[in-house]
């Protein structure tokens, strides 16, 4: 977080929304079990639960590598100043 | 041309005389010639030509088919949307130079897209060039300048290459048809390095995030619709089913998503989304088969629709704060909450929501992965799409108008701007539940229906729990803090390591010249003073000698002679 300010967003509103979220993907699992892929498709897509895992540790992967990346390319923010 | 004016033409009247004109009439006029144009498309037909003889070859400044007419509607529509949302240009903006160079630039795009000849297309590639970077340079300062001039030199160097290219075709097959060429040959990858720069292929991309960024708000949405996909249009046309190009695809969806986690300036974050819809794209358009090369276009079409929508979102928060780094933003929700909720349907349109058009096309190139068997790209590409969520779908919405209250209270922009966002929106809501709008307008026939229940659940389960960890992150306090900083990326090639390079060139240089002259002394110090004591005024040579000496010494000379002669 960018850390100026408050949150934006009153702390109620933003409980109410991320329950509902959290439904809403809790539901999406159990509906994957009543849905199976058909016609040509990957090899993965048989394991039901592959879809919500690989987007979890896909991004988390990604948020993580990403800040690893900073150590390598991040630089002052007036390093092309002097050009 | 049986039917209809060349495309361009209109564009470039209407540059003409938007130069000419002020105020309303300028205005009316710069709606108008997009609208105008699009009548004239509409009575143009696949098979109609215009061609004229040069020096012997055969031009062809405009051949429509199937392929060229989906790219001329996007770029109407495209054109429509941007002049609109420029229309409250005033002097104090450089509104001439604007005007008059966005209307060049969407004329030479239409131009592009409707070459059918190498020539042709080397023309309207480099007038796309010049007149674009105006767009950059109007933003006055010195970042804007020099960014500006570093994508000018880049893209006039596509332009050399592709030229260069065009000559080897000629001199290879006599052919100056722009159609298929393939990666055969030195023309081949000329064109296709060419293009490469364009379409900002990995490494040859740096020109894309260090000049869209410094564009004006109005002229970073012309910026962002045609360029790139005047490329993707090159691509299929001349190199579908390049297997290089799956790779390369995979490659730009890939990367540019890490570093749009840390990107702080948004519309930057924008930038690298824009590759990695590219990315996409060119992968389709390396798999070749019908599907995938209608998925490709298709996705062309809909990335100039929501990321031209993102970018006028933020060039609405821009315009109306002057700032566009995450760092300085953040609950603009309360006071622009009209441009949030546009902002918003274009992050669910760039994150494949179904009902949205990023949906419709991505899955028809997702699906072409599968069927033609790249089991190991497919799971790198979904990786990709979860990635597009997290930058696109909740990074640019949320930094911008919701996350910490950055205290800033202003107004919704201009009303244009909210028109202009609003078509944009309403396009992207129509394609997605109505794809086949769009898919009527594909060059291939098409039989594909995007919305069967696996695919929607499976692609709703991936977002869904993408969109958890970035929350999970969030609240763990894990997430990367948006930091005021510069990414090194491959702009520094030619920034900083490129400009070493050539400091450090020029010293050597200078160094050996200096050592040249010091050695060149050196030997020719003595030879000179040798020289100076032989021939001085009191020099033996320079001494007048009587003329008695000068006959005995001949003497001598002819005695030695004789003697070396009978011996």
């Amino acid at each position: 977080m960018s850390g100026h300010g408050p949150n934006s967003v009153p702390p109620r509103w933003a409980r109410a929304i991320l329950w509902a979220f959290f439904g809403l993907c809790a539901a999406l699992v159990v509906a994957g079990f009543f849905v199976s892929p058909h016609g040509k498709h990957h090899v993965l897509e048989e394991y039901r639960l592959f879809y919500p895992i690989y987007g979890f540790v896909g991004i988390a992967a990604l948020i993580l590598a990403s800040k690893g990346l900073r150590r390598w390319v991040m630089r002052r923010e007036d390093y092309y100043d002097d050009e | 041309m049986t039917s209809g004016l060349p495309p361009f033409l209109l564009f470039f009247a209407g540059a003409a005389l938007a130069g000419a004109t002020r105020g309303a009439v300028r205005k009316a006029l710069l709606v108008l010639v997009p609208v105008l144009g699009a009548v004239n498309i509409a009575g143009v037909e696949a098979g109609d030509q215009l061609q004229m003889q040069l020096m012997g070859y055969v031009l062809q400044p405009v051949r429509v088919d199937e392929l060229s007419l989906l790219f001329g509607y996007l770029f109407h529509l495209a054109a429509f949307i941007a002049v609109v949302y420029s229309l409250h240009l005033k002097k104090g903006d450089g509104a001439t130079l604007q005007h008059v160079s966005a209307m060049v630039y969407a004329g030479s795009a239409l131009g592009a897209v409707f070459a059918g000849d190498v020539i042709s297309l080397f023309v309207f590639w480099e007038l796309l060039a010049v007149s674009s970077v105006f767009l950059v340079w109007s933003r006055s300062g010195t970042r804007a300048v020099r960014a500006g001039t570093r994508y000018l030199i880049v893209q006039v160097v596509s332009g050399v290459a592709l030229l260069a290219g065009a000559l080897a075709r000629v001199d290879e097959t006599g052919d100056l048809t722009f159609g298929y060429i393939g990666l055969e040959g030195l023309a081949g990858w000329l064109i296709f390095l060419a293009v490469g720069v364009k379409a900002a292929f990995p490494l040859l991309h740096g020109w894309l995030v260090d000049a869209y960024p410094e564009g004006t708000p109005t002229g970073t949405v012309f910026l962002s619709a045609f360029t790139t996909k005047v490329a993707i249009y090159a691509l299929a046309r001349a190199f579908p089913g390049a297997d290089v190009l799956v790779f390369v695809g995979a490659a730009m969806a890939c990367f540019p998503i890490f570093y749009a986690v840390i990107e702080n300036d948004l519309r930057r974050t924008l930038a690298y989304s824009m590759i990695n819809q590219i990315g996409f794209m060119v992968c389709g358009i390396g798999v070749g088969t019908a599907l995938a090369v209608n998925g490709a276009v298709a996705h062309a079409f809909n990335d100039v629709l929501f990321k031209g929508l993102l970018f006028m979102a933020m060039g609405a928060v821009m315009h109306m704060t002057g700032k566009t780094k995450a760092s300085d933003l953040g609950g603009l929700y309360k006071t622009m909450p009209v441009t949030a909720t546009l902002c918003i349907v274009g992050a669910l349109s760039i994150s494949a929501v179904p009902l949205f058009n990023g949906f419709v096309s991505k899955s028809m190139i997702m699906s072409a992965l599968i069927y033609e068997g790249h089991a190991w790209i497919w799971p790198v590409m979904i990786f990709a799409s979860a990635g597009v969520v997290e930058h696109a779908g909740i990074k640019i919405p949320f930094f911008a108008f919701f996350a910490n209250d950055s205290g800033i209270r202003t107004r919704e922009p201009p009303w244009n701007m909210i028109a202009a966002m609003s078509v944009g929106a309403a396009a992207c809501i129509a394609i997605g539940v109505w794809p086949e709008l769009l898919y009527g307008l594909l060059p291939h026939a098409v039989d594909y229906n995007p919305y069967d229940a696996p695919h929607v659940v499976t692609q709703l389960q991936l977002l869904a729990f993408a969109v958890c960890a970035v929350v999970a992150f969030q609240l763990w306090k894990v997430y990367p803090a948006e930091i005021p900083a510069v990414n090194l990326d491959a702009d520094w090639l030619y920034r900083r390591a490129g400009a070493r390079m050539v400091r450090r060139c020029g010293a050597a240089a200078a160094r050996a010249g200096l050592a040249l002259r010091e050695g060149a002394a050196a030997v020719a110090t003595p030879v000179c003073r040798a020289a100076f004591r032989a021939h001085a005024p009191h020099g033996p040579l320079a001494r007048s000698w009587p003329a008695g000496s000068m006959v005995l010494w001949v003497a001598v000379m002819l005695a030695a002679f004789l003697f070396f002669q009978f011996l």
